[in-house]
């Protein structure tokens, strides 16, 4: 019983980091009034151009007969995941803010933008690979669990917390960084400002444009790092058709389930991650696998029934979201 | 107020449909036996240079199995027939859903006179637009209803991989250290139990101590899906993960954390060279030589096709000899020899078995289950000792 929980947990945790990413993304991009609905199509840009970028690096450096770095490669993977993603929002901060086009519109046309892209590419680089890309063991190695000693080896807390993949202590790093940065910084701050009440913050000085589209694409990028972790960590390094398969959908309704604060983003990327392969764990007789898998999308509709009746100012949505600010409007 | 009770009635009522939904799952029914002969032969041969040839896969070839080894034996009967690649059409990526109705129609559009269409379940499509153009051969793989459908210009093929199954079961019976095997299943239909109980007893034949833990994925080819259950396979114990199910992700689950594998449809020693033993495999080419001969000789297409180990239909990759057990590729060889020559059969009694629906058999001493002999599609339906399905 103990030792099933603790592979809940852990396996949980594993299926929770690429949600978290994601919603870490858009909660960033959220709290720029900017609502980015293309959260699916931004991590499968930064999937399959994280796993591109490793694989490319690989074949150069095989080519001039070095030997690959796995430190340098994930590094490149994580460089380039969040270039692609920042430019999918860079495309859609650009309509948005400055043409001023409908977000929910736009938000989507990324998301099937984003998910032909990747998986295009993802298919061209396979044929030129002769069918297949998959990067190397040492890359495969830099993205599968850290072993840090002493800490590692503590019996049962040792597999419990520090045995995962880099990304997800890099998850965790960047959604306490995101709290203090919301919470006690002077940027964070106005940021939030600029989505409660663009006029208000343009008023008081604040450059509204610039925050928007910094926020947003920053957002953006970090979507597209959640997607890297697909391609990378979920599929080892391997190139699968539509590997994001609606992670990205179930990362934008983590926001609202978190309400829009990073920290609470962590304990329910953990239980969300925990309802996608809970029936591997945890078996009820009887109950078929298809209602397993509907868990993780009835916790949402249900978070969305009790979130828009509690009605709480505090854990709300930042106000202008959804809506473009247009000074002259006022 | 109100609109909180609304609220509250709303979710509940969702809970309850959701609980209401929970009836058993219907299962395909394959264990039909009748078998309507075909009577009116295909059309006149068509020209070699005139055929053109359709496929509908689920996937495609960079999953590096299922739908990889179908574009091996198109490749094989496109060289053997030399055929040029525009008479080839290939449709990837088609999910089991209407789209797969769209895509066969617009094969026919292109001008295919036979059209292949690859996964299990596009079977109703298949049926549906065959109906409507009878000029059009369709063949559909793995699937069961073409001697029932009445229509002429629709067959089912199959290879009776089970064979190989069995082969592939005896190294991860030799490899197991903890006498517990993983099995990631896509759907409780009878082609996967089927597969399963055949790798079951394979295992068996050599270990008699072997147990082995089934999970399903409830899809043919989801990657993020494979790669958890063979993960939480391995959590419990399991020490060789086999896999009926499209991608790679459960041989490189298993060798990142350092277990064995055992392959479908593809060698996937390339994907995980320190976990994948042997694969089983099928040889589609040999079937789709054939039919599309058959389209230019003018001659019938048989409604159920399936042929096996003794044809090479069905085959294993190379053992990877550096990790897998001493004296595996004797023991395989010489089942091979037995499974052929009939001395041995896979589905052999004295054997117990029950299915999902709770229906049981019982095979007696001497007798064996006939398998894929009649209909192309697989049959063994039941879940025998041994076999723990966690669901």
């Amino acid at each position: 019983m103990f030792s099933t929980l603790n592979s809940l947990f852990i396996a949980a945790v594993l299926a929770g980091t690429p949600l978290l990413l994601g919603a870490l993304g858009e909660i960033l991009t959220e709290k720029s009034g900017n609502l980015n609905l293309g959260v699916e199509g931004m991590m499968f840009m930064g999937a399959i151009t994280g796993l591109a970028g490793s694989y490319y690096y690989e074949q150069a450096v095989i080519k001039a007969g070095g030997s690959v770095s796995g430190v340098l490669s994930a590094l490149i993977a994580l460089l380039c995941s969040f270039l692609a993603g920042s430019f999918g929002a860079l495309i859609y901060s650009f309509l948005t803010i400055t043409l001023r086009a409908n977000q929910n519109v736009t938000g989507l046309t990324l998301t099937i933008f984003g998910t032909g892209f990747g998986n295009f590419f993802g298919e061209y680089i396979g044929q030129k690979a002769g069918g297949y890309v998959a990067v190397s063991d040492v890359t495969k190695a830099a993205f599968s669990k850290i072993q840090i000693p002493v800490l590692s080896d503590i019996p049962v807390l040792g597999k419990l917390l520090f045995q995962y993949n880099w990304l997800v202590y890099f998850a965790i790093i960047l959604a306490i960084a995101m709290a203090w940065f919301f919470n006690r910084s002077r940027v964070g701050l106005n940021l939030r400002a600029v989505g409660e009440s663009p006029a208000t913050a343009d008023a008081a000085g604040i450059d509204t444009t610039k925050y928007k589209y910094f926020a947003t694409v920053i957002g953006g990028g970090i979507c597209g790092i959640g997607g890297m972790y697909m391609s990378m960590v979920t599929t080892s390094g391997v190139w699968v058709h539509g590997c994001v398969s609606g992670y990205g959908w179930l990362a934008v309704a983590l926001v609202i389930f978190a309400t829009w604060s990073p920290l609470r983003g962590m304990l329910v990327a953990l239980v969300f991650g925990g309802l996608t392969i809970m029936r591997m764990y945890v078996n009820i007789p009887g109950l078929p696998a298809q209602i397993y898998d509907m868990l993780p999308y009835v916790a949402t509709i249900l978070v969305l029934v009790i979130t828009s009746m509690r009605e709480s100012k505090e854990h709300a949505q930042p106000k202008s979201c959804g809506t473009n600010y247009f000074r002259e409007e006022r | 107020m109100k609109k909180k009770v609304l609220g509250v009635l709303l979710s509940a009522a969702m809970v309850v449909g959701l609980l209401g939904g929970c009836g058993a799952p219907a299962a395909a029914d394959t264990t039909e036996k009748t078998d309507e002969g075909k009577t009116e032969a295909a059309a006149e041969g068509i020209a070699k240079e005139d055929i053109k040839v359709g496929f509908v896969h689920i996937s495609d070839p960079s999953d590096m199995g299922y739908t990889y080894n179908q574009e091996i034996g198109t490749k094989e009967m496109q060289e053997a027939l030399g055929l040029e690649d525009d008479q080839i059409i290939n449709k990837y990526n088609v999910p089991e859903d209407a789209e797969c109705d769209t895509a066969l129609r617009e094969l026919v559009d292109a001008g295919c006179n036979i059209i292949f269409a690859t996964s299990f379940g596009f079977e109703d499509y298949v049926k549906e637009v065959a109906a409507e153009y009878p000029e059009v051969q369709f063949c559909h793989a793995t699937g069961y209803q073409a001697s029932d459908a009445g229509l002429d210009n629709m067959h089912n093929y199959f290879a009776s991989i089970y064979e190989a199954r069995y082969l592939a079961g005896i190294a991860a019976g030799m490899k197991t250290e903890s006498n517990k095997l993983g099995y990631v299943a896509a759907f409780p239909f009878a082609e996967v139990i089927s597969g399963y109980t055949a790798f079951y007893l394979g295992a068996k034949s050599v270990n008699p101590d072997v147990t082995m833990d089934i999970m399903y994925t409830n899809s043919w080819n989801d990657p993020t899906v494979e790669s958890q259950v063979a993960k939480a396979l391995i959590e419990r114990g399991c020490d060789v993960i086999s896999q009926h199910s499209d991608s790679t992700a459960p041989a490189t689950t298993a060798e990142e954390n350092g277990v064995w594998q055992v392959g479908y449809n593809n060698d996937m020693i390339e994907a995980a060279p320190k976990a994948s033993l042997i694969s089983a495999r099928i040889d589609w080419g040999i079937y789709v030589t054939e039919a599309v001969q058959a389209m230019i000789d003018g001659k019938e297409i048989p409604t159920d096709w399936c042929k096996g180990l003794g044809d090479e239909a069905v085959y294993l990759s190379p053992l990877n000899t550096d990790i897998a057990a001493e004296g595996t590729q004797e023991a395989i060889d010489e089942a091979k020899e037995k499974l052929i020559s009939g001395e041995i059969h896979v589905f052999e009694g004295p054997l117990k078995g029950t299915s999902p629906e709770g229906e049981t058999i019982e095979i007696a001493e001497g007798d064996y289950y006939h398998e894929q002999e009649e209909k192309s599609a697989p049959s063994w339906c039941y879940i025998v000792e041994g076999c723990n399905v966690v669901e």
